[in-house]
């Protein structure tokens, strides 16, 4: 029997376009679990983007499908990091760059408002202290 | 100094963002989960700062320039706010008896506390090939290893005995695992080591009061888990049978595998390929030139740079075979196979490829 029996259809995906991997759908199952123990629990959490095997076009694809919310808060801490919510409310697209602007992390992180974004009460207390001699050199 | 680490990156002007930011791109960078780099944050902002004692055998100071001259100051240079390098000859001010009477009141101050790091290998031929002060390098290391609360072997001659250690190995040089058998020793080989593997090892350290999970060859599993060839993004045309045959071939101008050019890859476990080098500007292979497997015991007598590995990648059968062997057994599997290639060198038995990947 030759080759030519079997019925073998070879797809070739347009060039430049790596194609997606299928590995981008679940995570928005993934998310809607973890926006639930939001919603349930308040308990935030978050997906590391760059463990898991993505191309670039999945990453685009979860991008586009996520949206963009109302809120982007760039954070400049050595290199700009971005925390966008995305059009879904409590899911925040989070990445962070160096001081040469290339990638060093991203996440999706589930939170009311994410981690970074809120300031650490120790920060508050050394802000007051500063108001308050300030106030006191009036 | 003194006091919490928060407080001195502040008088540094780091923030806690930058701080936060800082730990989460690690975490990620060691495969933990995300909650993980707040907690590295949060430990290690209030950690206080370890002591740290440096002692440099037969090395090139490769390593140290590695570490302190990775590109981008604020991040990796934070190590050495983490922790508190109280003895480093080739950065240090002090010198002479200044110098060791630092070192000896490091180790009578944090006896038992204390992280002893070790770059280069240890001549065993004769105490002469190297000394301190007047003690031979053995003498420094066991005397320094007695109060250490873990030792972290830099670059593949403190790890493997590396270079020094080459055929004819004419000093005798061997690692510090053959020497020391009694303290948790946590292997970062490479020519040089990746810098940030070494602030991975201090900030687990420093969060869990642990060292990392460890591979058979001693070495962090979060960072030589894989190989080289497991994460290279040419990986796709060795899968095609694409492989460039010369250096200035079609094939090596379209990128494809390096292979037959003698990439050692596929037996070499490192980070390179995700992490790649110079703040994260390329690698060895995206520059053109295979790996030459510089974190692997032995890999100077591997039987030559450009000569192909003459047996197929078997990834996945030899990542299993790491993961099955757990960390303790795993140190002293690899310590009776270094045994066994040590007498297959007396015999004047050229090394295998099989032997370098026991």
């Amino acid at each position: 029997m030759s080759l030519d029996a079997i019925p073998i259809h070879v797809i070739t995906p347009p060039a430049g376009e790596p194609g997606l991997t299928g590995n981008a759908p679940p995570l928005l199952r993934e998310l809607a679990e973890q926006v639930k123990r939001l919603l349930e629990t308040g308990e935030s959490s978050a997906i590391d983007l760059s463990a898991l095997p993505l191309t670039p076009t999945d990453l685009d694809w979860l991008h586009e499908k996520l949206g963009a919310g109302e809120i982007a808060v760039t954070l400049q801490a050595s290199g700009e990091s971005t925390l966008n919510e995305t059009a879904c409310p409590g899911i925040w697209w989070v990445t962070h760059r160096n001081e040469q602007g290339a990638v060093t992390s991203q996440f999706i992180e589930v939170a009311f408002v994410p981690e970074l974004v809120k300031a650490h009460p120790q920060d508050v207390a050394i802000g007051l202290e500063n108001l308050e001699l300030m106030i006191s050199d009036l | 100094m003194q006091g919490p680490l928060i407080d001195t990156l502040a008088r540094q002007g780091v923030t806690r963002r930058t701080f936060l930011k800082y730990c989460a791109t690690l975490a990620s960078m060691m495969a933990l989960p995300p909650s993980a780099g707040r907690a590295m944050a949060e430990a290690m902002a209030a950690a206080r700062r370890p002591s740290v004692i440096w002692l440099p055998f037969q090395e090139c100071t490769g390593c140290t320039e590695s570490i302190t001259r990775s590109h981008s100051p604020t991040l990796e240079g934070m190590i050495f706010d983490m922790i508190s390098l109280d003895y480093q000859v080739t950065i240090m001010a002090a010198a002479g008896h200044q110098a060791e009477e630092a070192l000896r009141n490091a180790m009578l101050e944090n006896d038992g506390k204390y992280l002893l790091v070790v770059d280069g290998s240890i001549p065993m031929g004769d105490p002469g090939y190297g000394t301190h002060g007047g003690h031979s390098f053995v003498d420094h290391l066991q005397q320094a290893a007695k109060g250490a609360a873990a030792i972290i072997a830099v670059g593949t001659c403190a790890s493997y005995g590396g270079i020094p250690k080459a055929n004819p190995n004419p000093t005798g040089a061997v690692s510090v695992s053959d020497i020391i058998k009694d303290k948790p020793i946590v292997n970062i080989p490479g020519c040089p080591p990746i810098p940030v593997v070494m602030t991975g090892v201090l900030a687990h350290y420093l969060t869990f009061g642990s060292l990392p999970e460890l591979d058979a060859k001693g070495r962090p599993k979060a960072f030589f888990g894989e190989t080289i060839h497991d994460r290279c993004y040419r990986r796709p045309f060795y899968d095609q049978g694409k492989f460039a045959k010369t250096f200035d071939d079609e094939g090596a101008r379209r990128g494809w595998c390096l292979f037959e050019l003698g990439c050692k890859g596929p037996v070499t476990y490192n980070a390179c390929a995700t992490v790649k080098w110079n703040g994260g500007t390329s690698w060895p292979v995206e520059s053109g030139h295979g790996c030459l497997g510089c974190s692997e015991p032995d890999f100077w007598d591997a039987g030559g740079f450009y000569k192909a590995l003459s047996v197929p990648a078997d990834p996945l059968k030899l990542a299993a075979a790491a993961a099955v062997v757990g960390a303790g057994a795993g140190v002293a599997v690899s310590f009776a196979n270094r045994a066994k290639k040590g007498a297959a060198k007396k015999a004047h038995q050229p090394i295998t490829l099989a032997d370098l990947e026991k």
